[in-house]
C-alpha cells in the first residue's frame, strides 16, 4: 500500500481550513490544520510534513517570517503560499525564501491539486537524488574503510598487532564498541585478541570455541556471516560474555581465505537495529583483509620460528661440542698426567713426576671453574641467581679482583680510573668481581700484548657506569648483540689463546648485571677496539 | 736402531708436555708443532716417522693438517681429538688418518696406538711368504711393497697397504670383520667396524676403475670382505 503523503495547511479562516481538509482529504492526502504559526511550527517538530501552505497573513505572525523557520526545520519541504491580492509582492519574495510557489485568493482547487502534485514529483526526484548520493557515498565509505583496514593490517607481520590495528579499524569505521576475534589453533577456536570490552567481561569472555557448536562455532563452521538482533532472545551461551555486559545486538562474520575459514570476527553494540547491510557487506569485507593479514602472519611465524629452532639446536649442539672439549681437555691432562706416573714401563725422575702433579693441580682448577661457569649458567636460566646488594664503594669492587686482574693483564698496561667523588653502589662484591674479570679476560683475549685496557667508572643519574675497554681487533656492528648469547664464540681471538671458552662468559656477565637491575652494553669499531659497560643502581 | 721421530701437534702446551715426556721416555725423538700451520711448515722441513695431531687447533686445524699432509705424504696420522663425536672420527679416517683416539686416553693406550701404526710401515716378520700376487690387471710385490694396477704405480698409506696386503694373503677365503680388524689393527681394535669401512672405501677409491662397482675388493654383507671373486 502506498502511503500518502501528508499536508499541513496553516491559516485563520477556519471556514477555509475545512474545505480544504476536504478536498486534500477527498484526494487521499493526510491533512493536518492549523490556525497559527506557533502551532504550526510544533506540528512540524513532531514530524515530517511533505508539503505546507501557509497563508501569507497570520495572526501571530507574517507568512513571508514563517516560510525561513520551516525551510530550516525541512530543507525539503515543498512550501506552497496563499495570498490576497494586495500582498502579491510578499509572495514574489517568498520565492526567492524556498516557496515552491504562491497561490493568489479565492484559490481554485484545480489549481491548488495541479501545484501540490508538481511539488511532491519535484520532492520525489529530490529524495531519490539524494538516496543516490548517500549510496554512492556509502560505498565509498566501505572502500575506504576496507583499504584503511587492509594498510593497517598490512603494516606488520606480527600477529598480534595486525589483529589490534584490525579491530582498531573495526571501531573507527563502523562506531561498533565492542569487537573480538577468534582464530584456528590446535583443532579449536581461540581468543586472538577484542576490544571495548570492561576488565570484568573480558573475564568472561571463552579463551576457547568449539569448532562446530555455538553461535561462534556456527560461523566458522557454516562459513557464513551471522546477525542477532536481539541477544536477549537470540543466539548461543558462547555469547553470554555480551549479555552479562548489557550489550543488545551481535554480528559475526567468518575470517575466509580460498573459501577456508580461518577464524571469526565478532563485534556487538549496545544499540538495536544496528546491522544494516551495508555495515554487514563492510564487516565481510573487513573480515577477508584480516584472513590475508592473518595467513601472512601466520606462514611468516611458521617460517621464522622453525628458523629459530633450526638455529637455537645448532647452538645447542655446538655448545655440547665445546662443553665436551672444554671437559675433555684438562681431563685429557690430568688424566694422562697420573696414568703417566702409573705405568710399569718407565720410572720418572723426581722432577718429571712433580711437574706431572703441577699440571693435574692446575688442570683441576680449569675444570672446577668450568664447572662453576656451567652452574651459574644454568642457575641465570632458572631464574635462581642470588645476589647479595650492599651499599660498597666502586673502588672497593675493583681491590677486591685487583690481583686476579693484575695476573690477567701481565702482557698489557692495566688503567683504572675512579673519580674520587663516586658514590657507592648497591652490588654483589662477588658477583660484579666476576663480571669485571670476564671481561678483563676477553680484553686480553682479543687484543695485542703492550696494549692498554682501561676500566673506568662515572656516575649517570641514580645509576654508576662502569667500562671496560681495550684496543683490540673490536667486534663487527652485526655481532655485537650477538656476543650476550649464551653459547655464542668470538671466533678470530689471538694466537696464543689456548682454549676456547664455553661461549658463557658474556651471557653469564649480562645475567648478574641484570640480577643487579642493571643494563649492560658494547660499542666496538672493528681493528679500534671494544669497550663494555655495565650499569649498576646507586645505593 | 735409529730413534723414530715423532711429531706431536697440539695449542694446549700441557698435553704437548705430557705426551713429549712419556714419548722422549720410551726411546722416541720429538718434535713439536702448537698450530696446524707451524705443523705442516714443519713437516715438510724434516722427516718424521708419525704425528699425532690434535683436532681442534687455531688456523689450520687438524682435519685441514691431515688431508693436505695426505696430498704429498703417508706418514702415520694418530689424530686425538677432545670431540667424541662419532662423524669427527669417520671424517678424519676418510681424509687419510690412520687412527683416532679420544680424549681422556691412557698412555698404554697411545703406545699400544703408536706401535700398531709402526707395524703397518712395514714389519719384515709380517711379510707373507709368497713373493707377489696378481689378479685382475692388479700386482702387489710384497718385497718391495709396491701395488701396480694396469701397470700404474698406485700410492697406498701403510695402514691401507697392510689391508690389502692381508686380503691378498688370504684371497682364498672371506675375512670376517673382526678377523680383519684384529690381524691388520690388532686385538683392541676388533669392534672398530668403522675403521675397516672407511679403510676399505680409501683402497678402492684408489685401486678399482669404478669404486662403485668393486672388481677387486668385495663386500660379503653383514660378514666380512674378500679379494676377487670367490669361486
Amino acid at each position: 500500500m502506498k502511503v500518502k503523503e501528508t499536508i499541513l495547511v496553516v491559516d485563520d479562516d477556519r471556514d477555509f481550513l475545512d474545505i480544504i481538509r476536504r478536498i486534500l482529504g477527498y484526494k487521499g492526502y493526510t491533512v493536518e490544520t492549523v490556525s497559527s504559526a506557533d502551532e504550526a511550527i510544533s506540528c512540524l517538530k513532531a514530524h515530517f510534513h511533505n508539503v505546507a501552505i501557509l497563508d501569507i497573513s497570520l495572526p501571530d505572525a507574517n507568512g513571508t517570517e514563517l516560510l525561513p523557520k520551516i525551510m530550516g526545520m525541512h530543507p525539503d519541504i515543498i512550501a506552497i503560499m496563499l495570498t490576497g491580492h494586495s500582498s502579491v509582492q510578499n509572495a514574489v519574495q517568498s520565492l526567492n525564501s524556498g516557496a515552491f510557489a504562491y497561490l493568489e485568493k479565492p484559490v481554485d482547487p484545480e489549481n491548488l491539486l495541479s501545484v501540490i502534485n508538481r511539488g511532491l514529483e519535484r520532492q520525489r526526484l529530490m529524495l531519490e537524488n539524494r538516496r543516490l548520493l548517500q549510496e554512492l557515498e556509502r560505498h565509498n565509505r566501505v572502500a575506504n574503510t576496507l583499504l584503511s583496514v587492509s594498510q593497517a593490517v598490512a603494516q606488520s607481520l606480527d600477529l598480534q598487532k595486525i589483529i589490534d590495528a584490525a579491530l582498531e579499524k573495526v571501531a573507527e569505521s563502523t562506531g561498533l564498541e565492542v569487537s573480538f576475534v577468534y582464530l584456528t589453533k590446535n583443532d579449536r577456536l581461540q581468543i586472538a585478541g577484542h576490544r571495548g570490552l570492561s576488565p570484568m567481561i573480558v573475564d568472561k569472555l571463552p579463551k576457547e570455541a568449539d569448532k562446530q557448536s555455538g553461535t561462534i562455532g556456527g560461523i566458522y563452521s557454516q562459513g557464513k556471516p551471522i546477525v542477532i538482533e536481539k541477544l536477549s532472545k537470540d543466539g548461543g551461551e558462547d555469547l553470554d560474555f555480551l549479555r552479562q555486559g548489557g550489550y543488545f545486538s551481535f554480528a559475526g562474520v567468518p575470517l575466509m581465505i580460498v573459501g577456508e575459514s580461518i577464524g571469526i570476527l565478532g563485534v556487538a553494540t549496545s544499540f538495536t537495529r544496528y546491522f544494516s547491510p551495508t555495515n554487514n557487506e563492510l564487516l565481510l569485507g573487513i573480515g577477508r583483509e584480516i584472513a590475508i593479514a592473518v595467513r601472512n602472519a601466520q606462514l611468516y611465524e611458521e617460517a621464522s620460528s622453525s628458523k629459530a629452532l633450526r638455529e637455537l639446536d645448532t647452538m645447542r649442539t655446538e655448545f655440547l661440542a665445546n662443553v665436551s672439549h672444554e671437559l675433555r681437555t684438562p681431563l685429557a691432562v690430568i688424566k694422562g698426567s697420573a696414568n703417566s706416573l702409573l705405568q710399569p714401563d718407565v720410572i720418572f725422575d723426581e722432577e718429571t713426576r712433580r711437574e706431572f702433579l703441577v699440571s693435574i693441580d692446575k688442570d683441576a682448577d680449569t675444570l672446577t671453574r668450568l664447572v662453576d661457569d656451567l652452574l651459574m649458567m644454568s642457575r641465570l636460566e632458572a631464574d635462581a641467581l642470588e645476589v647479595n646488594r650492599k651499599p660498597r664503594a666502586v673502588l672497593d669492587l675493583f681491590d677486591l679482583v685487583k690481583d686476579r686482574l693484575e695476573g690477567l693483564t701481565v702482557k698489557h698496561r692495566l688503567r683504572i680510573t675512579v673519580p674520587d667523588s663516586i658514590p657507592p653502589v648497591a652490588a654483589d662484591d662477588i658477583r660484579i668481581g666476576e663480571v669485571l674479570t670476564n671481561l678483563v679476560d676477553n680484553a686480553v683475549k682479543f687484543s695485542e700484548d703492550n696494549t692498554t685496557i682501561k676500566i673506568e667508572a662515572h656516575p649517570n643519574l641514580k645509576e654508576i657506569i662502569i667500562s671496560v675497554a681495550d684496543e683490540g681487533i673490536g667486534i663487527l656492528p652485526e655481532l655485537q648483540e650477538k656476543v650476550f648469547e649464551r653459547f655464542f664464540q668470538g671466533k678470530n681471538g689471538r694466537k696464543g689463546s689456548r682454549r676456547k671458552g664455553t661461549g658463557l662468559g658474556l651471557a653469564i656477565c649480562r645475567g648478574i648485571v641484570e640480577a643487579h637491575g642493571g643494563k649492560i652494553w658494547v660499542e666496538s669499531k672493528p681493528g679500534k677496539g671494544t669497550k663494555f659497560s655495565f650499569s649498576l643502581p646507586a645505593a | 736402531m735409529d730413534k723414530k721421530r715423532i711429531m706431536i701437534v697440539d695449542d694446549d702446551p700441557a698435553i704437548l708436555r705430557l705426551l713429549s715426556t712419556n714419548l722422549k721416555a720410551r726411546g722416541y725423538e720429538i718434535v713439536t708443532a702448537t698450530d696446524g700451520e707451524e705443523s705442516l711448515e714443519a713437516v715438510q722441513k724434516e722427516f718424521v716417522d708419525l704425528i699425532i695431531l690434535d683436532l681442534m687447533m687455531p688456523k689450520v686445524d687438524g682435519v685441514e693438517v691431515c688431508r693436505r699432509v695426505r696430498e704429498w705424504s703417508d706418514v702415520p696420522i694418530i689424530i686425538l681429538s677432545a670431540r667424541g663425536d662419532e662423524n669427527d672420527k669417520v671424517k678424519c679416517l676418510e681424509l687419510g688418518a690412520d687412527d683416532y683416539l679420544t680424549k681422556p686416553f691412557g698412555i698404554a693406550e697411545l703406545m699400544a696406538r703408536i706401535k700398531t701404526a709402526f707395524r703397518h710401515r712395514g714389519d719384515p716378520s709380517v711379510a707373507p711368504a709368497q713373493s707377489s700376487f696378481t689378479y685382475n690387471g692388479m700386482e702387489i710385490n710384497f718385497a718391495k711393497r709396491r701395488v701396480t694396477v694396469d701397470g700404474k704405480d698406485v700410492t697406498l698409506t701403510p695402514t691401507e697397504y697392510s689391508l690389502l696386503q692381508h686380503l691378498a694373503v688370504n684371497s682364498d677365503k672371506v675375512l670376517t670383520h673382526s678377523m680383519l680388524l684384529q690381524s691388520v689393527w690388532g686385538n683392541e681394535y676388533s669392534s672398530e667396524k668403522e675403521y675397516l669401512r672407511v679403510f676399505v672405501g680409501r683402497l678402492r677409491r684408489k685401486l678399482e676403475p669404478d669404486p662403485k662397482n668393486p672388481r677387486y675388493i668385495q663386500t660379503i654383507p653383514g660378514v666380512g670382505y674378500h679379494l676377487a671373486a670367490i669361486k
